[in-house]
């Protein structure tokens, strides 16, 4: 409403300037000069237009959310878990240029310590929205530096970027979990004393399961486990409704498919193509430093806006 | 140092002097329980009771003051805790562990055995809280070494069938409670939760209500509980 009339206050200026050009008997100075303001005026409404187009469209709730990240190695080996540490690494820095938080969840590192698996949480306005795109899988091309033939080598990497949930969005009821620890078997309280405080949580009616070791007591692990939890189920129930949306839409973007090959990091080219905008930056080391990750993301949104138009019109 | 962790299997909490529990850091050394993760669930049983926030807490044989710190620190400004242990050890350690995390208004620390020093506070708490030795004397010799060679025999051992002090318990509760006052008590497993649960509500069933044992994550019935009519 407020955009509404903002708009019709400016076409109101707009003819009150048109006519102060069109009027001949002002002085020249006091035409060019609303001249000036009218072509002014006349951005201004085009940009409150787009606004006003686009508040319009149907938005995605969770953009505002913090987001949890998860990166595993794929297809490569050794040189896979290499390369997952730098696309962790990736996010981190572009979550700190971001002003975010970024906080690591936990790390299994792999025998040349790269990461075979790693998880984070982001949390700012509107990481969800800027990162979603992320999702899916990321192809690396490079001479590995534990290959001594200097050969190329081609593998994978898949990065999962969740919507975090809280206890509103996701309820979980105590006799859906079960909880495992180490502590299980034997007597058990005081007969016990052990370090260990790994969790590991199951979610019995979905098969969901999470497993946090790296907090120091069992309690903190529990509630890590619970929360990283709530957002794979809060992202389950947020692709079945994605489902049911986009059946009606026939392209589709940032579906947040894991198995789709979205982008291809190039490093003798010094190149990064992604794959669903078809968008090639050819300075690889700033891409790695979270320096030009807008680049990509910028376009996906953009393109994101232009379907929901296009479903919109259609 | 190192050679009297491995070589003589000792606790790792009391070498570093700490152990992390809950999102505590307990200050701990030889002579008191290092707590256990199990226990963790008390902490979250209190505060499932309907306005616990403002009541009076009795953590009996406090120990490091884990319990005690960990309630007391969810509690409103009404609130209080009086930590009781009749061990010196225990009571410094737990002094210790209230001062750490600044809890000094909100934890009354006593000296002396189980409900003896609460004379002053009966019929007026809301809840009691305890975690007794409750380890049946002649399992004592079996215990891993880090427990057994280690840790205080005052804090294990619970007598023949390790019921001793939990019956003692169960005995004072209705005096020091109020009415809709609430307890719980961790215990060595299935049978002995079994047998205080059934002993309660049959005994003593004019006094107490929704007595039930509750598992631990090992689905274990750890811990009995129940509230005064």
């Amino acid at each position: 409403m407020e955009l509404i009339k903002e708009l019709r206050s400016k076409q109101e200026e707009i003819e009150g300037l048109k006519s102060l050009v069109t009027n001949a008997c002002e002085e020249k100075d006091m035409r060019e000069m609303a001249a000036e303001e009218l072509l002014e005026t006349v951005e201004e409404e085009k940009r409150l237009q787009h606004e006003l187009f686009r508040s319009l469209l149907p938005k995605d709730e969770a953009d505002e959310r913090d987001c949890i990240l998860e990166v595993r190695a794929g297809t490569g080996g050794e040189e896979a878990s290499l390369f997952a540490m730098d696309i962790f690494r990736m996010y981190e820095k572009y979550a700190q240029k971001n002003g975010w938080k970024f906080d690591v969840i936990g790390i299994m590192e792999s025998a040349v310590k790269g990461y075979k698996e790693a998880s984070g949480t982001i949390s700012g306005p509107g990481a969800f929205g800027k990162l979603k795109f992320e999702s899916g899988i990321h192809r690396v091309q490079r001479v590995p530096v534990t290959e001594k033939s200097g050969r190329l080598h081609t593998s994978a990497v898949s990065v999962a970027v969740l919507p975090q949930a809280d206890e509103v969005d996701v309820q979980l009821r105590n006799e859906d979990l079960r909880i495992d620890t180490y502590r299980s078997g034997g007597s058990g309280g005081q007969s016990v004393n052990t370090t260990d405080s790994a969790v590991r949580v199951t979610h019995i009616p979905t098969g969901t399961v999470v497993a946090i070791q790296d907090e120091r007591s069992q309690h903190m692990n529990k509630a890590k486990a619970l929360k990283i939890l709530r957002a794979r189920l809060y992202e389950i129930e947020r692709q079945r409704l994605h489902m049911n949306r986009s059946k009606l839409r026939s392209e589709q973007i940032g579906s947040g498919d894991r198995s789709e090959r979205i982008r291809t990091y190039n490093f003798p080219q010094g190149r990064v193509t992604d794959h669903r905008v078809g968008i090639t930056h050819h300075s690889i080391a700033d891409v790695m430093e979270g320096e030009n990750l807008d680049v990509f993301i910028d376009a996906l949104l953009l393109q994101e806006e232009m379907d929901a138009i296009a479903s919109f019109a259609a | 140092m190192w050679a009297r962790h491995v070589r003589d299997r000792r606790p790792f909490q009391y070498v570093v002097g700490n152990e992390h529990w809950r999102d505590l850091v307990v200050a701990v050394r030889d002579g008191v329980l290092i707590p256990r993760p199990e226990t963790e669930a008390v902490v979250d049983m209190v505060r499932n009771v309907e306005g616990f926030a403002d009541g009076w807490w009795a953590d009996l044989g406090t120990g490091s003051g884990a319990i005690a710190v960990a309630v007391a620190r969810e509690l409103g400004p009404e609130g209080k805790v009086f930590a009781v242990d009749v061990s010196e050890v225990a009571i410094e350690v737990a002094r210790l562990n209230v001062q750490r995390y600044g809890m000094q208004d909100k934890v009354e620390i006593r000296h002396g055995s189980w409900f003896e020093p609460l004379e002053d506070v009966k019929g007026k708490l809301m809840g009691v809280i305890s975690n007794p030795p409750y380890i049946p004397t002649d399992d004592l010799p079996r215990l891993q070494p880090e427990v057994g060679w280690h840790e205080p025999k005052l804090a294990l051992d619970g007598g023949k069938d390790g019921l001793e002090h939990l019956l003692h318990l169960c005995e004072g509760l209705s005096s020091v409670l109020k009415p809709g006052g609430f307890f719980v008590f961790e215990t060595n497993g299935n049978k002995q939760s079994e047998f205080l649960v059934d002993l309660i509500s049959t005994k003593w069933s004019s006094s107490f209500h929704n007595v039930e044992a509750v598992l631990d994550f090992a689905e274990i019935k750890r811990f009995v509980t129940g509230y005064r009519r």
